[in-house]
This record gives structure tokens, C-alpha cells and sequence, in this order.
């Protein structure tokens, strides 16, 4: 009776093994159907109503393939596919996915192999020149590129005024420059200048870049920190900031969208993508105006820099080859999507021959009617191309211990050495 | 002598009775776990193994090499595993006395034969613990914000006259991870006490009361004695807790400023997912941790050994 028992019920735990077992591989075959495309990407509100708007564009090339898009946080992306890339197993992976563009080359050099390449299949001379650097590994092209994180100062025109200034004192400044306005604004108006996280140097990142500088030298892997011209005079114009207490900071992105939409800083600055949450205040409308991004004083510099922007990829699955003909047909080459996407989310793209449209060139009310997208992709093609490599997190991760030492007292000199030593080791 | 040999007498019939069956129940018995058996080796060695292969190579990603040792002596080295270890040490240092402290402080307070609504503060004190890690870290980071409440209360008392930067100040970002799993644990550990005090027999504290015991000598001449194993108890689970901790810092600082609140386990996440993957050093790292852990349990089996043997 008890063996009966037992027989019993371990067929049924087999049972229920197998049958799910069965229903997994059903799921997975419907995935790898010929005639169904997925894509992976984060941020509803931009990135997610971007591939809505391609959908619905490339609806009139080829109606019958179906698209499936699935939002997922960034973070979650990067670990889901860290682990299905690293497992070596292509189920469940999407056909397109949007990476960002720091981490593109982490997971190109990572994975080689994974990804298709997308060389020959647009063209790279349409694309702005820092974008398509940093989709490329070894002269391939792998992503598609996206939108730009073309970065500008976003300034308060009314704290500027009570101070005395205009935004034409503001036009190609320098850091230094910058430093010397705040503090007359500060005393006019009681602000600070702008708003950082201590946890996080894109801000850092920018002023490098605009000095066509970056944590590692060009070949992609080697760390340039100790004998960083560009590093080092960053990290002076920061500790200038947080010592004149012109340096506001917060923790998260919910404080720092509140320190700007409370009008508690004067200037803001930062990617192009922070336009919407700009002007979600609308009390403050009018009070807005876009100047480009100071350079690096006592350097070669430009006033235009990077920040964020991503790139959408396609993975070596079946299906590749519609995911590819999906992308070319849409972000690669249609001009009146990426007037849409100016127009209906505010996507600024990279696309050059669209910035020839209509759409970019209407004066948006809220910045006083200036033009910002036209202004925003002028900047985007001045940009500095660099190599981002494959270790930006951990380099920077390492920065800004540096960065603490360095607020905290010791001698610039040295905690950059401490870096470079620290990234050597850390990156082989 | 005569109870015995009945004994034996007794016994011989019955053992082969029982072997027949012991052999039929134990097939049944080795069936039932065999399954369990098995999963665990699938899930739970298997992996474990793996990992500790793993933890002997390294590269990015997929292009993993063996490098021998190499992973371990980098250990030694990486100043971000060394600044994660100390904080470790620091939130244990600090962290694990102050709640074992309350724990037993507030489990005395609520063992009192006169209290009222007892109920209801075991509950309220017990609550945290059943909230979710995410949730209340997001709660906290609010809380502890710039122009979050408990500055706006410390100003508009004149505690302070400039807002305390909670989460953005090394200082004082440790202190708010310390605070914030002072608060999630403390019921926690409270419950153990309670159920230990209650196993306390109250003739001692009554002689005690007779001899003139105050108090305090009651707290600390009986009641700490008695509860040692699970002061030792809950230090440990603390302490392999605080080794893990990872939910708290994620959400609350992110490990900063700077590695200011890293733990090792959020570098471990960090070397996996946030930087370019070295799962093979992430792997090491792991392993670490699973050697002190095995360190202090071994400790606490030694300590716990010599009182309950």
C-alpha cells in the first residue's frame, strides 16, 4: 500500500517535471517564430513610444512582421543580458535591444559573437561622427545609433538678470568663467549654481569629453587618470564649485528634478533629455534658456559635450536579418520619423539629415522661443569623438573615492596616481 | 541485574521484526528524500562548485581563463574589497551591539507581568521585521533626505541650524544605514529574547527579591547570565547577516558616497552587473564571504558548544 503510495506520487512530481518541462520549450519555439521581432528597451515615456512610432513607419514597408516590444528597467537589461549572454544559451534573448552607450563596448568585447554586425547596412556618414565611434568595435559597426545625449546649461534667464547677466555673456563660455557668474548670482539671488550626486560623475564625464578626453586613452583599455590633463583640471573645477558653495547636492533623481523644478538652483546642466522634466514645471515657462556646455578652461575644449544616449543593437538569433532590415528601414533612414520623434516625445536624434526638417527648427515657448532643438543638434555634431572602451562604471566607481579624497583634502596628484594604480589592477 | 537480562530477552525478537521492516521503511524513507536529495545537489552543490571553479578564473564575460590564484591574492590588494570589508566590520562593530542591546532592553521591558497592552507593542515593535527590504529602504532614503522630515524635525527643534547631508556625507551615511537596520532587525532579535525570558523560571527572580536584589542586579546578575546562548545566538545570525547585507545600502546609497557604505555583497553585484562582468573575480569574492561565514558559525559552535553540551 505505502510502496503504491510512494510509486505514486513520484510519478506525479516526474509527471509534473516533465509537462513543464514541455510547455518551456513550447514557449520558446513560439519566441523563435519566422515571423516576430523583439526588442527590449527601458523608459516608457521616450524610448519605448520612439520604437511605437518605428512600428507604426515601418507598418508600410512590411506589414506582416509582428514586433514585440518589452520594457524593462535599464538595470534590469544590463543583468538579464549579462546572464543569458554569459549562459552561452540565445533563448529568450530579444532580436533588437537598446544598450547604452557606455556600456555598448562592455558587452561587444564581452560577447563577441553575440551580436550582428550592422556594417554596410546604413550609412555611417549620415550618423554624427562621436556616435558612431562609440557603436563600433574594430572597425565593425554594430549598433544603430539612437539618440544623442548632446549636453547644453540649461540657465535660469531671471536669476541671470538679477545678477546682471544675460544669456549672451553665457554664449561659449569657459568652467572659470562659469565659477565667477555663480558667484555673482549667488549673491544676487542667495542660489547655487547647480545640483550634482556625489555618487555619480557624469558631470565629470562631460567636461573630459568636451576635451576630447576620457578615462582610458584611445586604444580603449589602458587608464588615463594620472597623467589626464582633462581629468585633473575637472577635478579642480569641481572642488572650485563645492568649496565657493556653489555646489548643491542630491541623492537620487526624484531630489534632483525637485531642486531644479523648485527653482533652487540657477543653472542646470546636463544631456538634451532632461528638456521634459525642464519644462514640467510650466510655472516657470519663459524663465528657461539653453547656452552651450562651458568648455575646459586652459585646454584644447569645445563647448559641446556628451551625456548618456543610447544605441539600439541586434543579437546573433534567428531573426536577424528582420531585425536589421526593421532598424535600417526605420531609425537608419526614415527623415520624417525622426521629425515625429521631435515632435511628438522630443527624441533629438543623431541622424544628420533630419535635422534638416521643420521640426527641428521651431523656437519652443518654454526656452523664450529659442530654437533648442536646432541649437542642440548643432552642438551634437561639434561633439569630440572618444573611445568610451569597456570599463567607464569601473573606472568611475573609483573616481569618485578619488573625488572624496580629493573634496576631503589630499593632493590631487596623488589621489589620481592611487586611481591609476587602483584601475591597472583592476581592469587586466 | 534482573531488569536487564529482561531487556535483552526482550530485544532479540523484536530486532529481526524490525529489520525486515526497517529495510522496507527505510527504501520508503531514502525514496521520499531522494528527491529533495537531488534537487538540492542540482541546485544547490552543483551551482556551488561551479562557483568555485569559477572563482578561479577570470576574464570579461564569456572569455574566461583559469589564472590559478591570481583572483584570491587580488583580494588582498583591491582597495574597493578592502573598503567594503571595513565597512562591514564597522556596521558590526557598531550595529550588532547597539541592537542586541535594545533587543534586550525592550524584551525585559516587555516581559513585565504588569504591562499593559503588551500585545499590541510586541506588534508594534515586531512590525518592521515583516516589511519588505526594498520598501523600507525606499522609505528611509526619504526620510533621511536633505529636505526630508528628520532634518525639517532637527532644524524646527534647533538640533541643528543646517540640514545634516544623511545620505551624501560619509560620516553620516553610515550612520543611516546603522539606523535603518538598527530599526529592521531589532524586533527581530527581540523575539528571541522574549521567548528565552519566558523559559526563565520566575522563582529565581523572587529569590533574588527576597535576598535584596535591586534591578539592576536582577538584570545583570540573572537575567544576562541566563540569556547567553541566545545573546550568542542572535550575535551570530547578526553578524553572517551584516556579511550579506546588500538590500539596504542598494536602495538607501547605492554604497556611497564614494564606497563610504559598500558592502561586499553589493560589490559583488557591482563587479557582475554594473561594471563590464567579471563573474570570475565576482565568484572569488562570493567565496570570501562564504569563508568568514563559515568562520564565525564555526565560532559559534565552538562557544555555544561548551554551555549545551
Amino acid at each position: 500500500m505505502k510502496k503504491l503510495l510512494v510509486l505514486l506520487m513520484m510519478s506525479m512530481l516526474l509527471l509534473a517535471a516533465c509537462s513543464s518541462g514541455a510547455s518551456n520549450s513550447n514557449e520558446s519555439e513560439e519566441g523563435s517564430d519566422s515571423n516576430q521581432i523583439t526588442i527590449w528597451a527601458w523608459d516608457p515615456k521616450f524610448n519605448i513610444k520612439a520604437i511605437e512610432l518605428a512600428k507604426e513607419a515601418y507598418a508600410s514597408v512590411n506589414p506582416d512582421l509582428k514586433i514585440n516590444v518589452i520594457e524593462n528597467g535599464q538595470r534590469d537589461i544590463v543583468q538579464k543580458l549579462n546572464t543569458s549572454l554569459s549562459s552561452g544559451t540565445s533563448k529568450g534573448l530579444p532580436n533588437i535591444v537598446l544598450i547604452e552607450d557606455y556600456r555598448a563596448k562592455s558587452f561587444l568585447e564581452a560577447y563577441p559573437d553575440m551580436f550582428q554586425p550592422l556594417t554596410g547596412s546604413f550609412k555611417t556618414e549620415d550618423f554624427v561622427p562621436y556616435k558612431v565611434e562609440a557603436t563600433s568595435v574594430n572597425g565593425e559597426n554594430y549598433g544603430l545609433p539612437f539618440d544623442t545625449g548632446v549636453t547644453g546649461l540649461y540657465v535660469r534667464t531671471d536669476y541671470l538678470a538679477e545678477a546682471g547677466f544675460t544669456i549672451e555673456d553665457l554664449q561659449n563660455i569657459d568652467w572659470k568663467e562659469y565659477i565667477e557668474i555663480g558667484k555673482k548670482v549667488k549673491e544676487a539671488t542667495g542660489k547655487r549654481l547647480l545640483t550634482l550626486d556625489p555618487n555619480e560623475l557624469g558631470f565629470l564625464r562631460t567636461m573630459i569629453q568636451s576635451a576630447g578626453k576620457w578615462y582610458v586613452k584611445e586604444d580603449g583599455t589602458t587608464p588615463d587618470l594620472a597623467n589626464n590633463e582633462a581629468v585633473k583640471r575637472s577635478f579642480e573645477i569641481y572642488k572650485e564649485l563645492v568649496d565657493n558653495d556653489l555646489m548643491n547636492f542630491h541623492s537620487d533623481w526624484n531630489q534632483f528634478l525637485a531642486t531644479f523644478n523648485g527653482g533652487e538652483v540657477a543653472t542646470v546642466s546636463t544631456g538634451n533629455w532632461i528638456t521634459p522634466s525642464i519644462k514640467a514645471e510650466a510655472s516657470q515657462s519663459g524663465k528657461w534658456a539653453v547656452v552651450p556646455h562651458p568648455s575646459l578652461p586652459g585646454m584644447e575644449s569645445v563647448n559641446a559635450s556628451n551625456l548618456g544616449g543610447a544605441s539600439w543593437y541586434v543579437l546573433n538569433v534567428p531573426g536577424k536579418e528582420k531585425a536589421v532590415d526593421f532598424l535600417t528601414k526605420t531609425f537608419g533612414s526614415n527623415v520624417d520619423l525622426y521629425q515625429k520623434l521631435v515632435t511628438d516625445i522630443g527624441v533629438i536624434g543623431t541622424y544628420i539629415p533630419a535635422t534638416k526638417g521643420e521640426a527641428y527648427k521651431t523656437g519652443d515657448e518654454f526656452f523664450g522661443g529659442q530654437a533648442i532643438i536646432s541649437d542642440f543638434s548643432k552642438w551634437a555634431e561639434e561633439i569630440p569623438q572618444v573611445n568610451y572602451g569597456m570599463h567607464t562604471y569601473a573606472i568611475e566607481d573609483i573616481l569618485i573615492v578619488a573625488m572624496q579624497n580629493y573634496l576631503g583634502g589630499q593632493d590631487l596628484d596623488k589621489v589620481l596616481k592611487d586611481a591609476q594604480q587602483q584601475a591597472e589592477m583592476q581592469i587586466k | 541485574m534482573i531488569p536487564a537480562t529482561t531487556k535483552q530477552n526482550i530485544q532479540v525478537k523484536p530486532r529481526k521484526y524490525h529489520n525486515k521492516f526497517r529495510f522496507k521503511n527505510g527504501l520508503i524513507g531514502w525514496a521520499f528524500i531522494s528527491i529533495a536529495t537531488v534537487m538540492i545537489c542540482i541546485f544547490y552543490f552543483y551551482p556551488m562548485v561551479q562557483a568555485l571553479i569559477l572563482s578561479f578564473k577570470s576574464g570579461a564575460g564569456t572569455n574566461l581563463q583559469f589564472v590559478g590564484l591570481d583572483n584570491y591574492l587580488r583580494l588582498f590588494t583591491d582597495p574597493t574589497f578592502i573598503a567594503a570589508l571595513k565597512n562591514t566590520v564597522i556596521y558590526l562593530i557598531i550595529q550588532v551591539p547597539i541592537m542586541i542591546i535594545l533587543a534586550m532592553l525592550i524584551s525585559v521591558l516587555l516581559n513585565n507581568k504588569k504591562l499593559k497592552l503588551k500585545g499590541f507593542f510586541r506588534t508594534a515593535i515586531f512590525l518592521p521585521c515583516i516589511t519588505s527590504l526594498v520598501a523600507y529602504s525606499v522609505v528611509f532614503k526619504y526620510l533621511f533626505a536633505t529636505d526630508g522630515i528628520i532634518n525639517k524635525m532637527l532644524i524646527n527643534v534647533s538640533l541643528i541650524s543646517e540640514p545634516i547631508q544623511w545620505l551624501t556625507d560619509p560620516f553620516w551615511a553610515k550612520v543611516t544605514i546603522i539606523i535603518a537596520i538598527t530599526w529592521r532587525w531589532t524586533g527581530y532579535n527581540m523575539i528571541f529574547y522574549l521567548s528565552a525570558l519566558q523559559n526563565v523560571d520566575h522563582s529565581i527572580y523572587e529569590a533574588a527579591k527576597i535576598d535584596g536584589a535591586n534591578a539592576f542586579q536582577q538584570f545583570f546578575k540573572i537575567t544576562i547570565p541566563m540569556l547567553k546562548p541566545i545573546i550568542l545566538f542572535t550575535s551570530i545570525t547578526s553578524t553572517i547577516g551584516t556579511l550579506q547585507l546588500f538590500d539596504e545600502v542598494m536602495n538607501i546609497t547605492k554604497g556611497g558616497p564614494g564606497t563610504a557604505t559598500l558592502t561586499i555583497s553589493q560589490y559583488i553585484y557591482n563587479l557582475s552587473f554594473k561594471y563590464t562582468p567579471d563573474f570570475g573575480y565576482a565568484a572569488t569574492v562570493s567565496y570570501a564571504v562564504v569563508i568568514m561565514i563559515v568562520f564565525f558559525s564555526i565560532l559559534q559552535f565552538k562557544a555555544a558548544g561548551d554551555k549545551n553540551a
